[in-house]
């Protein structure tokens, strides 16, 4: 059972005990997993994984628009997560828990390339003198730049909510935000979107 | 673009802004594997404890076997007590059986209870500050008898206790891994495991059932 933006409910007990082919399938809640895996239990990881992994993966995706990037954040963000399981205190939801990390990961990693790409621009720039005229872009190809165009907060409110499907609630507590930062970010987004788009003649 | 069109884009965003392909699980699994499960203590049932460390093992059981041997000569002492001395010196073959039996059960009843006295003297959920290094030293030394009894016959022949000592093996890693300063989470996480397992009722009982079988 998960909820439409599939974030894995906490209060569903998930598969365990070893079936077939080697992983958990009797019933054992996330609490106890999370403890097997503090205690060495590779099969308690990969359940835990396979439960979260896809939308982790997706979300990554997502944000960063490249399957290499996406594999690594993901794989990132697990190794970290279950480094530090043993500090995650249960306060919030693990999922809510594992999206802060891979919403961090990915973050770090964008603004260290914006920073490289702004560099190599200036270096570029100052090389090209002549530049030859670009096919006229399509809807979609708008919409990415559109997208790209946003403040990191805009655009990552949007993809959660608007593209991956994550309530105000969730991306309060993965961005770390007051629901109503959240609800005006997206709202915003949505505006400077809608501008952006505005020109676009199909 | 008027309001309904612009609706639409955002309504079709899930499919147009860089949908996602099939995540690759396995690949990723892998790398997270290798660099996650490499810790020291671990909990790995491919292979029987006394393969994995043949030292720990080997002391373990000497630690068990001057214990049977400790408590044999009470017991034969008591034994011969109230019966003839010639009785006492032919006594047959099952007379040992039975005796390592007895031996057998009164140190795992020993075990048992010393497991459930250091589960029941841990520090509450809230309390603050460094635990006791005494806790996770005699967990370590309680996690080996532990892996050997769980490798040993008697729990083969015994569900109820194997299930019982692999709920006990991982409460005690986490104990053993308590040292320093920040140990509230940990201690919550292990609350809730012996909560959720019901380890220290269910220790109880197996010291119960172990002595009215004597």
């Amino acid at each position: 059972m998960q909820p439409p933006n599939g974030f894995p409910d906490p209060r569903v007990e998930l598969f365990s005990n070893h079936g077939r082919d080697g992983r958990y399938n009797n019933r054992v809640n996330e609490s106890q997993l999370i403890a097997r895996v503090i205690a060495g239990d590779r099969l308690a990881g990969r359940t835990l994984y396979d439960t979260h992994a896809p939308r982790v993966y997706s979300l990554a995706y997502r944000l960063s628009g490249d399957a290499d990037k996406a594999r690594e954040f993901t794989q990132d963000t697990f190794i970290r997560a279950f480094a530090r399981l043993s500090q995650f205190r249960g306060d919030a939801a693990f999922s809510t828990w594992l999206h802060r990390i891979v919403v961090t990961i990915v973050s770090n990693a964008r603004r260290s390339e914006i920073r490289t790409s702004r560099e190599v621009a200036l270096d570029e720039a100052s090389s090209i003198e002549v530049s030859t005229p670009e096919a006229e872009p399509d809807l979609k190809e708008c919409i990415a730049k559109a997208v790209e165009n946003l403040s990191e907060a805009y655009r990552m409110t949007l993809i959660m909510h608007d593209i991956e499907g994550y309530t105000h609630a969730e991306i309060a507590g993965i961005l770390g935000v007051p629901e109503g930062t959240c609800k005006s970010r997206l709202s915003a987004a949505r505006a400077q979107l809608r501008q952006d788009l505005a020109a676009f003649k199909e | 673009m008027d309001d309904d069109r612009f609706e639409d884009v955002l309504r079709d965003l899930p499919r147009s802004y860089n949908p996602p392909p099939d995540a690759p699980l396995d690949e990723m699994w892998t790398v997270v594997e290798d660099a996650h499960f490499n810790a020291p203590i671990s909990i790995d049932r491919s292979r029987p404890f006394a393969t994995r460390a043949p030292w720990l093992a080997a002391a373990a059981t000497l630690v068990i076997g001057i214990g049977i041997g400790r408590y044999l000569p009470s017991r034969a002492t008591a034994a011969t007590g109230s019966q003839p001395t010639v009785a006492a010196s032919v006594a047959p073959p099952t007379a040992d059986t039975s005796a390592v039996a007895d031996a057998y059960r009164d140190q795992t009843n020993h075990y048992l209870g010393q497991a459930a006295a250091l589960l029941i003297s841990l520090p509450a959920r809230d309390a603050k500050g460094k635990t006791d290094s005494t806790f996770a030293s005699k967990a370590s030394d309680l996690l080996v008898t532990t892996r050997l009894l769980i490798d040993s016959p008697a729990a083969a022949q015994d569900v109820k206790l194997r299930s019982l000592l692999e709920d006990l093996e991982l409460v005690l890693v986490q104990i053993a891994r308590l040292r320093g300063e920040k140990t509230k989470g940990d201690l919550d996480l292990i609350h809730q495991a012996v909560e959720q397992g019901d380890v220290i009722s269910r220790l109880n009982s197996a010291v119960a059932t172990t002595q009215s079988s004597e």
